[in-house]
C-alpha cells in the first residue's frame, strides 16, 4: 500500500470553502461553533478521574470545563472518523510512524519522533488554553 | 442526545473535508510554518471567508447568535507564542491530530496523548494564572468592528479583498 502513488487531494480552496458552508449550517442548525481544544481538557479530566475523583470534582478548571461528553467531543471523534472514511475510500491512507519530511531532516528514528510529537502536544495545549483558543 | 448526533455529523464531514484537502498531515504543516507550502493557509482562509459572510449574513436575520471569545492579551500573546513553538514540534493541531491518525499517520496518537497532559497540566496551573497571565490586558467580548465603530460588512469585505490578493500571490509564487 505505501508504495501506491496517491491521487491528487481536493483543491484546497474549494475543500476549504466546503468547510465554511459547514460551519455555516452547524452554527444556523444548533448554535454550534467548532473548536476542539476544550474537548483535551474534557479527555484529562475523564483520565484523572480515574485515579483521583474526589480531587478532579474539586479542581476549579475541571469544574469550568467539566469531564462529560458534549457536541465539541463528538465533533473531535467525527473528525477522526471523517478522515478514515476519506483516507481508505480514496487510496490515500498510510501507515506511517515518521512523516516523510522528518525523516529527511531527522532520519526514521520512530522514538525520537515519537518524543518530540508528545513533548510538542504537552507545550502546544498549555498554550492553546492559556490563549483560550 | 440530538447534540452528539450533530456533532459526530459535523465532525465526520469536517475530518473528510481536511483530508480531501491534504491539510492534516505534518509534511503541510510544516511546509506552512517554513513558508514553502502554503495550502493549508488557502483552505483556512477559505473557510473563514465563506463562515464570515453567511453567519454574520444569518446574524443580521436575526437567527444566529455570534460566539466570541473575550479579549485577554497576556492569555492571547503569550498563549499564542507557546502554542506555536509546540505545534512546530507536533506539526498537528488540536483538531487535525485526529484527521492524521485517521489517515495513518501514528506519531499523531502521540499528540493526542502529549496534548492530554498538557491540559492536565494547564489545570493544574490555572488557579495561578487566573491571577497572573490572565488578568493582562482585559478588553472583554471586543471584535474588530465594534472596536473601530464601523459597520462590519466594510470590516468582511477589505478582510476579502486582502484575502484574495494573498491567494494571487501564493499562485503567483507556486507556495
Amino acid at each position: 500500500m505505501n508504495n501506491q502513488e496517491e491521487p491528487k487531494g481536493w483543491n484546497p480552496y474549494l475543500a476549504g470553502a466546503l468547510a465554511g458552508l459547514l460551519i455555516i449550517f452547524s452554527v444556523w442548525f444548533t448554535g454550534k461553533y467548532v473548536g476542539a481544544s476544550t474537548t483535551f481538557v474534557r479527555g484529562a479530566g475523564f483520565i484523572e478521574k480515574v485515579f483521583a475523583s474526589e480531587r478532579v470534582s474539586k479542581m476549579e478548571y475541571f469544574v469550568k470545563e467539566l469531564p462529560k461528553i458534549d457536541w465539541q467531543w463528538m465533533f473531535v471523534v467525527g473528525i477522526l472518523l471523517g478522515s478514515l472514511i476519506s483516507a481508505t475510500t480514496s487510496k490515500s491512507f498510510r501507515s506511517q510512524a515518521v512523516p516523510a519530511m522528518w525523516e529527511g531532516r531527522f532520519g526514521p528514528n520512530k522514538t525520537k519522533r515519537a518524543t518530540t510529537a508528545f513533548v510538542g502536544g504537552v507545550i502546544a495545549m498549555f498554550g492553546a488554553r492559556l490563549a483560550d483558543g | 442526545m440530538n447534540e452528539l448526533i450533530y456533532g459526530l455529523i459535523t465532525g465526520i464531514i469536517f475530518g473528510f473535508l481536511l483530508q480531501k484537502g491534504r491539510v492534516i498531515r505534518y509534511d503541510k504543516q510544516l511546509g506552512a510554518l517554513r513558508l514553502l507550502d502554503m495550502t493549508i493557509v488557502k483552505f483556512m482562509l477559505s473557510t473563514v471567508i465563506v463562515a464570515m459572510v453567511g453567519v454574520y449574513l444569518l446574524k443580521d436575520l436575526g437567527l444566529v447568535k455570534l460566539s466570541i471569545k473575550p479579549t485577554i492579551l497576556g492569555g492571547n500573546i503569550i498563549g499564542g507564542l507557546i502554542f506555536g513553538f509546540g505545534w512546530a514540534l507536533l506539526g498537528y493541531c488540536p483538531g487535525t491530530s485526529l484527521g492524521a491518525v485517521g489517515e495513518g499517520r501514528w506519531d499523531g496518537l502521540w499528540g493526542i496523548l502529549g496534548m492530554l497532559a498538557g491540559a492536565a497540566v494547564f489545570a493544574e496551573f490555572y488557579p495561578v494564572l487566573k491571577t497572573s497571565v490572565l488578568t493582562w490586558g482585559v478588553y472583554g467580548k471586543i471584535t474588530i468592528p465594534t472596536m473601530l465603530g464601523i459597520n462590519h460588512w466594510i470590516v468582511i469585505v477589505i478582510f476579502a479583498i486582502l484575502t484574495v490578493l494573498l491567494f494571487r500571490w501564493f499562485e503567483k509564487k507556486r507556495l
